[in-house]
């Protein structure tokens, strides 16, 4: 018989630091003061991270890093996201220190944000921008992409914060730093939105796996009508809406997450990956976080509920990188492209096979 | 750990991939040559032997029946991958599905040695056909109170009562009944259920039409009036039918045709969005992204069956967004419609077929309300 193997792999990543990452955020999350409207910088806990490796999991060994792929890096983003963690991880790490060795520029361990500006030289909702020591741009410049490091005193910064309470900040740029950038391989400035946008995937399913554990146990806890309101089928309903949804979400996700891996993001079918999650999981967002504050009824709409440290950062971060609007846009030409006999292997494998002749 | 509800996605290996190509290239020229015309949910509505037995020839059905018995002893996934190919083309696949699906593993499970060399060499070639009867006029969702009762006599059992919604009985060969083999007991309601196989031509069968709302023949009323059933055509164990009907609904919940029943509706409209027949609109790509995530899921659920791994709640998630999307898909190419609009045949045709159909989707099997339950008793709240 064929060995399973030949047929399909699994891919999930290694177990030991799952474990590892999921005791550490559980420990965090218990010792963690009540949440807050607005969200800073949590410094310990980046401290912390640092002295483990974590704050640069996916650079390489020789620039510093802890040499782990993506599978890796979509574990903690989400772990860490599940528990609300305010640490910049996917900014500074799998984007900002990405760009970083990608154009070659050094990497002093100092907290990095990241962002593309535009050709005006301002991006808008830059996270954690007030908190850097300096700022990773990507930057188009005519017909080539320019990586830059702007250390935050070069800057000018307005504060502001997003829907998840977190620094969302406007960022100016001096044109002539941009322009002093790095030329970096067209691929590189391509793929920044991807790997974005499937950063952002990783961390809205990471805090949706988190919402089944809360509305779960609140289902059961909860007690009207002399018994668990989880007993009620119409409670039972709702929440298995959220475990289901967050479960595509989770597929949609890892797929994309296991092709990068694979590939180191080569594959053609990328685009189409990243597109599937970013659409997937910005849908079952709307469910997940809307059945999840019904099933919580009045507590779960307290800035001293832990819901809201869900729900909020979900909301925000579906709109990063693209707009499910947008993702879906590109979703839908990829598909018209495609066509009636090209569209199964569009879904299957991200591409279109090349046309039949006729 | 966190709380995933569904096996790690898998990366599709090599062998898949080449077999996938293969029945492709076979499905794109029986198109060319005329030999069926696209259809939706054509694992209910598509009916032919003719096509059954060619891919019987092939080697693309009986294959996760060993080769002693006249299969392909492939692999389950394996035959994830033809069906997805055979689903998403729209090819007329009913003839065989519930004897690939259901029958055939049922029997290498539960068989005696002589029914499997009586019934799997035949379901492997494509020319034994199967129906299913479980549901009765009065035992829908609750299967478990079935009333069709089974009772001994020389050599065998007498079986009196009615199934319906029974499909493809007025062309199959055979069916699988469950019946009460022992009175009911109030405390222990699950007891006292067999199942038996069921000659279709047997005397005192008789099948009438039950005509869908569609105006087609597809399913029907089963009445068995004293049907005698030799002691070797009772399945596996007398009085354990429940936990031998539900334990293979892992594989029966979360196979492609629980996504796909409507993809070749989906792939017309992707045509006609490109060509200006239909207005350009996101939601294709929402769409396009469900069943592409749910086809994700599908796979990594039959990789985990396959690994030996319990997915029974994985596989209710499975049913449960895929045919809520595959309905969805045929009600959203609707909205884009507009009725005195040139549209063409083909697109017409599906999508009609597919509103009708859309009703049925999310109740056999297990209806939605149902499936969430399961879903909820996996979470631990019930
Ligand atoms: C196209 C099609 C093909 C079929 N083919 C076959 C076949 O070949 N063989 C066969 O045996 N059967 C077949 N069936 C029958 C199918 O399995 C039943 O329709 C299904 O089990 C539901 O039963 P019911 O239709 O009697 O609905 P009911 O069980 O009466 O349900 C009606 C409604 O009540 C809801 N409901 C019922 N109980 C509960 C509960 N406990 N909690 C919440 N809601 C509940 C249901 O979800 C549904 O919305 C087929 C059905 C269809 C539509």
């Amino acid at each position: 018989m064929t060995d399973l193997r030949d047929l399909a792999v699994p891919t999930r990543p290694d177990p030991d630091l799952v474990g590892m990452l999921t005791e550490l955020f559980d420990d965090y999350r218990s010792a963690r003061v009540a949440p807050t409207e607005v969200v800073d910088l949590d410094g310990d806990l980046w401290r912390r991270l640092d002295g483990l490796g974590l704050t640069r999991l996916t650079g390489s060994e020789a620039a510093g890093g802890s040499g782990g792929g993506w599978l890796e890096a979509a574990a903690l983003l989400g772990i860490a996201a599940g528990a609300a963690a305010p640490v910049p991880l996917a900014e500074h790490d799998v984007l900002g220190g990405w760009l970083l060795e990608a154009a070659g520029l050094a990497n002093d361990g100092g907290l990095r944000t990241v962002c593309r500006p535009d050709p005006s030289g301002v991006a808008l909702n830059v996270t954690w921008a007030r908190d850097a020591s300096s700022i990773v741009a990507l930057w188009e410049d005519r017909d080539d992409w320019r990586v830059v490091d702007v250390p935050v005193d070069r800057v000018g910064i307005e504060e502001r914060r997003n829907l998840a309470g977190e620094p969302s900040d406007t960022v100016e740029f001096d044109l002539g730093d941009l322009e002093a950038g790095v030329v970096v391989a067209h691929e590189i400035g391509e793929q920044f939105h991807l790997r974005g946008a499937l950063a952002r995937c990783a961390q809205v399913v990471g805090a949706m796996e988190r919402i089944v554990e809360v509305t779960v146990d609140h289902a059961r806890e909860r007690t009207q009508f002399g018994r668990p309101i989880g007993r009620f089928q119409a409670v039972q309903n709702l929440v298995a809406d959220v475990a289901a949804e967050t479960a595509l979400a989770r597929a949609a996700t890892d797929t994309a997450v296991a092709r990068a891996a694979a590939s180191d993001w080569r594959d053609p079918g990328m685009l189409f990956a990243v597109a599937v999650a970013k659409s997937c999981a910005g849908h079952s967002a709307s469910v997940v976080v809307r059945n999840a504050h019904q099933v919580l009824g009045a507590i779960g709409t307290t800035l001293e509920h832990e819901l809201h440290t869900l729900t909020k950062p979900i909301l925000a971060r579906r709109s990063e990188y693209g707009s499910l609007h947008e993702w879906d846009e590109t979703l839908t030409a990829l598909a018209a492209s495609a066509g009636h006999d090209r569209l199964w292997s569009l879904v299957t494998t991200g591409r279109a096979a090349p046309r039949r002749p006729h | 750990m966190t709380r995933s509800m569904v096996p790690s996605v898998a990366t599709e290996g090599p062998v898949l991939t080449e077999l996938r190509l293969e029945v492709r290239a076979f499905l794109a020229e029986q198109i060319a040559a005329g030999a069926f015309v696209p259809h939706v949910d054509t694992w209910l509505t598509r009916w032919d032997r003719d096509f059954t037995r060619e891919l019987g020839r092939r080697g693309w059905l009986g294959m996760v029946i060993p080769t002693e018995y006249g299969g392909q002893g492939r692999t389950y996934l394996e035959r994830f991958v033809v069906t997805e190919e055979l689903l998403v083309v729209g090819a007329p696949v009913a003839a065989h599905w519930v004897a690939e699906r259901q029958i055939g593993p049922s029997l290498l499970r539960y068989g005696t040695e002589e029914q499997k060399h009586a019934f799997l060499p035949g379901i492997s070639r494509g020319e034994l056909t199967f129906g299913i009867g479980m549901s009765e006029p009065d035992s829908g969702s609750d299967l478990a109170s079935v009333r069709t009762r089974a009772e001994q006599v020389e050599g065998g059992w007498r079986l009196t009562g009615t199934k319906v919604w029974t499909s493809g009985a007025h062309e199959a060969d055979a069916f699988f009944a469950l019946a009460r083999s022992a009175p009911p007991d109030a405390a222990h309601r699950h007891d006292g259920l067999s199942q038996f196989i069921v000659d279709l031509r047997a005397p005192g069968v008789t099948i009438r039409p039950i005509i869908s709302m569609a105006g087609d023949h597809h399913f029907n009323e089963v009445h068995l009036d004293g049907v005698f059933v030799p002691d070797d055509r009772v399945l596996g164990e007398l009085g354990s039918g429940w936990s031998q009907v539900t334990s293979e609904l892992g594989f029966e919940r979360s196979g492609p045709e629980r996504v796909l029943s409507t993809f070749p509706l989906l792939a017309t409209a992707a045509q006609a969005m490109d060509d200006g027949r239909l207005p350009t609109d996101v939601g294709l790509g929402r769409h396009v992204a469900r069943v592409a995530g749910l086809h994700q899921m599908s796979f990594a659920v039959s990789t985990a069956l396959e690994a030996h791994e319990n997915a029974d709640t994985a596989a209710a998630v499975v049913k449960l967004l895929g045919t809520t999307e595959e309905g969805e898909i045929a009600d959203y190419v609707d909205t884009l419609t507009a009725s005195g609009w040139a549209l063409d045949e083909e697109l017409d045709t599906l999508l009609h077929a597919a509103i009708l159909q859309r009703p049925g989707f999310t109740l056999r099997g297990g209806t939605n309300e149902i499936l969430r339950g399961v879903i909820a008793r996996g979470l631990g709240m019930r």
